[in-house]
């Protein structure tokens, strides 16, 4: 490897573990400012009568009556170290806390990303093969995606397969209906994206010198598409997919619960509801992580695609062509 | 004019609150689309085993026996997995359980248990006089160095029990305590094994450790997602009252976490899933018309009300206070807000708490008389409609109860009842844990405090309205006549002395005008197929599956 190329991907590198420890501490800083925290909420609620004595002994147990500077040392430090604490809300530790949900998470966000790169793929081919008024209406599919709402899309496909054809059943969320439809319902509003920036890229080569060329040779539309289109076209998508992690992850809360499947949605949600900090704080260095290391791979792997980016701009990256893009 | 502040709940998204509006939508598309099932009607014979699949909206936080809240989702799993030393019914009618009889002093301060013989923890051990002291000092203590509560509502007078023998239970009182034996039928009281209670809060934390002497017994579980609870085949020490012996019919239950409403509803309504929790009141109709079952059990203890501040204008003036008691039509709240399944308050405790009488005259609906009453107290309606006295707005803020889903809806018409009257009504909405923070009995922004609250004997209400308890009315000790009855219902060594203490208290209390009941509160609503039978429910309103069977 060259050794620009070893410089540039240290730097980043160093980059993404500075985002991931700025997240964990922002994050900590955040919810120590809210008011209130769960311990003392449960416990103060007037049906039990604890005395405060009780009360402050259980909020020693947790560190609760430390300073907050004192709690954030001592979170980052365990954090540092691989233990991510006990849970305040269920008491249970937060590595199986999350452990037990990310497999979950991690099945729906890829099986969702397969329905969007199907889908936008099947979009994005049928605008460039079809006769032209079929190929006019699969151009508003994606603006139609992103305007109806995930959960909009997940109440209905529960409502038809679930409850009038009996295909899905509810109680078996994590099945493999369950996991198809609820991939479905989040995968739709991320094709939208992909097939937007695929759609825009294949109309910008097909009016490339080289395209036109080869159409005067005699190929046919299916062909051109094959051979010269879809690579130089699908290079940009790579990029618009590690944006996408954030859908994938945001949209994942509204999808797992409208099909009932747990989740880190789920749990992010029951632990933002109870200001659950020593989940919230694994939660948010996973996804910081997640984002982080998505985004190196693609950073690193891009100028090995692509040999035209510039190693010295580091932080630039090829983007891809949005004239087009009507939404 | 509403507010909404929930900022810092950023995932409490107005999408979450759109989500719940467009399924409502859907559900009621699918109600009209969906024909009257008849494959749900049951043949009428009873079925040996089945499983049974139960909805719920949430299973709670944590599975610490003495660490999940009163009132609390666990306590449909606790109610399977473990048994409890007596059995209270619906109608507050203590009966044995574990315990096969009982004897107390002549002042109330020293109790006897005599246990039931052969009765055993799930993991082999016996349900003994030293388990069950085990079990009660932790309910008492906790073990609050180690993350493990003490369990609410237990009595502060507790002092110590000692086992006598391998079946006698010896517990001893600092001050009469007329309440122990009904409290001990409280979910709260749950028998645990003794070596489940000696693991450290962690462990304990793990449903799967949690060890009781159930007719059930955890399968398995998984946080967030689900719990599915297996029959125990050596079960024989059901409760006597529930006249059911030997095990349970069913073979398991499984309780699984659907979070959206509708999405439960139409689960039931098309087969895949026998109970529905907590639907909204306003869906039930059209299912009761298909024939499903429709559970609204009353659990003990208070009515869905206002405690008012007694020392904050405008209710420092009783006229006020009575006034809103007569302004607020109840027969409405029930007829748009709740069904038939719902009753109107006679007192400010549900009327099947042994001792509650009913006071509904002295709170009755009456607009001219609470016209006449603002008009004597000085609060003459302006131009706009709103009444004011020196400059003043007759102005209120409501804060919606976040426990009840349908408080908010009461609130909103309580507010233009009272609107109509010539007050300027606010209400403030707030999440579970900002308004645990914000909104605090007796705290000067909080002119009247909404409660609800379930108890199992009497005996407690004194202590929380007076000035040395959770003094609701902020009154501190200055009604000398309500410290004194507060202080004999508490003190009291005789249930029928008790009861008479008790109706002065209620008259007095709803003269004083210190509480507005609205309606009898059903916070446990079910939704059932209509093939599974036999389901019962106890003095807090849980469903017991125990008893329960499926029709072929």
């Amino acid at each position: 490897m060259s050794r620009p190329y070893a410089v540039y991907a240290l730097q980043r590198v160093a980059q993404a573990v500075v985002v991931v420890l700025l997240a964990y501490v922002f994050t900590f800083l955040v919810i120590s400012v809210l008011p209130g925290d769960p311990v003392s909420s449960t416990l103060r609620d007037p049906q039990n009568n604890f005395t405060e004595a009780e009360v402050d002994r259980i909020i020693a147990y947790y560190g609760l009556d430390q300073p907050v500077w004192v709690q954030l040392w001592e979170s980052l430090s365990r954090f540092l170290t691989g233990d991510l604490g006990v849970s305040l809300r269920s008491n249970l530790p937060v590595t199986r806390l999350v452990g037990d949900v990310l497999g979950s998470t991690l099945l729906l966000a890829a099986s969702a990303l397969v329905v969007a790169l199907v889908l936008a793929f099947a979009i994005a081919y049928g605008t460039r093969n079809l006769p032209a008024p079929a190929a006019r209406v699969l151009r508003a599919f994606p603006s139609l995606f992103l305007s109806v709402p995930n959960f909009v899309i997940g109440l209905l496909l529960i409502n038809i397969f679930a409850f009038q054809l009996g295909v899905l059943q509810v109680t078996d969320s994590e099945g493999l209906a369950g996991t198809f439809f609820a991939a479905v319902a989040l995968g739709i509003p991320v094709s939208a994206q992909v097939a937007e920036v695929l759609i825009a890229n294949l109309d910008h080569e097909a009016r490339q010198e080289y395209a036109t060329f080869a159409t005067s040779r005699g190929l046919r539309r299916s062909q051109l598409f094959w051979r010269h289109l879809l690579k130089p076209s699908s290079l940009p998508v790579v990029t618009v997919i590690a944006l996408t992690v954030g859908e994938l992850l945001g949209g994942a809360l509204i999808t797992e619960t409208i099909f009932g499947r747990t989740g880190i949605g789920s749990l992010v949600q029951r632990s933002v509801t109870t200001q659950d900090l020593p989940v919230l704080q694994a939660v948010v260095a996973l996804s910081a992580v997640t984002f982080v290391v998505v985004n190196l791979v693609v950073d690193l792997v891009y100028p090995l695609l692509d040999p035209r980016v510039d190693l010295r701009g580091a932080t630039r990256r090829l983007r891809p062509v949005a004239e087009e893009v009507t939404a | 004019m509403k507010t909404f502040r929930a900022a810092s709940r950023a995932l409490r998204s107005r999408q979450l609150r759109t989500v719940t509006a467009a399924a409502a939508v859907l559900a009621l598309a699918a109600g009209c689309a969906a024909s009257g099932n008849g494959s749900e009607q049951g043949d009428g014979t009873k079925k040996a085993g089945g499983d049974v699949t139960f909805l719920i909206d949430s299973l709670g936080d944590s599975w610490i026996p003495n660490n999940s809240a009163i009132s609390s989702f666990q306590g449909h799993i606790w109610g399977h997995v473990t048994d409890k030393l007596v059995y209270v019914d619906e109608e507050g009618e203590v009966s044995p359980w574990v315990a096969e009889t009982w004897e107390q002093n002549d002042d109330a301060t020293e109790f006897t248990l005599h246990l039931k013989g052969g009765v055993t923890f799930s993991d082999g051990s016996p349900v003994d006089a030293e388990a069950v002291v085990a079990n009660l000092e932790i309910w008492a203590d906790g073990r609050p160095d180690d993350g493990i509560n003490p369990i609410g509502l237990f009595p502060t007078t507790y002092d110590s029990s000692q086992a006598v023998d391998a079946s006698t239970v010896k517990v001893s009182f600092t001050a009469p305590t007329l309440g122990f034996i009904p409290t001990l039928g409280y979910h709260g009281s749950i028998l645990i094994s003794p070596k489940t209670l000696e693991l450290p809060a962690e462990k304990q934390a793990d449903l799967g450790n949690d060890i009781g002497s159930g007719p059930f017994t955890v399968a398995s579980w998984k946080e967030g997602d689900s719990v599915v609870l297996e029959k125990r085949d050596d079960y024989d020490w059901g409760p006597e009252a529930l006249d059911h012996e030997g095990p349970a019919t069913l073979d398991s239950v499984t309780y699984k976490l659907v979070a959206e409403p509708s999405v439960r509803t139409a689960a039931v309504q098309s087969g895949q899933a026998d109970v529905a929790y907590n639907p909204s009141p306003q869906e039930l109709d059209p299912f009761k018309k298909q024939g499903f079952t429709v559970a609204a059990p009353r659990y003990l203890g208070f009515v869905n009300g206002y405690a008012l501040n007694t020392q904050v204008a405008p209710f420092d003036d009783v006229a006020v206070r009575q006034a809103v008691q007569h302004g607020i039509d109840r027969e409405e709240i029930l007829s748009t807000v709740y069904t038939d399944d719902w009753l109107p308050a006679e007192s400010f405790i549900q009327s099947n708490v042994p001792g509650a009488t009913d006071h509904s005259d002295e709170f009755a609906f009456d607009v001219e008389e609470a016209k006449r009453l603002l008009d004597e107290a000085g609060w003459k309606a302006g131009g706009d409609g709103i009444r004011a006295k020196d400059g003043k707005k007759l102005a209120l803020t409501l804060y919606p109860n976040p426990y009840l889903a349908t408080s908010q809806a009461v609130d909103e018409l309580v507010a233009q009842q009272l609107g109509d009257l010539g007050f300027d009504i606010e209400i403030q909405a707030y999440d579970v844990v900002t308004y645990g923070e914000r909104v605090a009995v007796g705290s000067d922004a909080v002119p009247a405090y909404e409660v609800t609250r379930s108890f199992i004997d009497a005996g407690t209400v004194g202590g929380v309205l007076v000035g040395s308890g959770e003094d609701w009315f902020n009154l501190g000790d200055s009604d000398a006549e309500l410290s004194d009855l507060a202080g004999q219902v508490a003190g009291a060594v005789d249930v029928d002395a008790r009861n008479t203490v008790l109706d002065t208290l209620q008259s007095h209390v709803l003269e004083q005008a210190y509480f507005v009941p609205l309606t009898q509160i059903v916070q446990r609503l079910y939704l059932q197929s209509p093939k599974l039978k036999g389901v019962s429910y106890n003095g807090v309103a849980y469903a017991n599956f125990f008893t329960a069977y499926l029709e072929g």
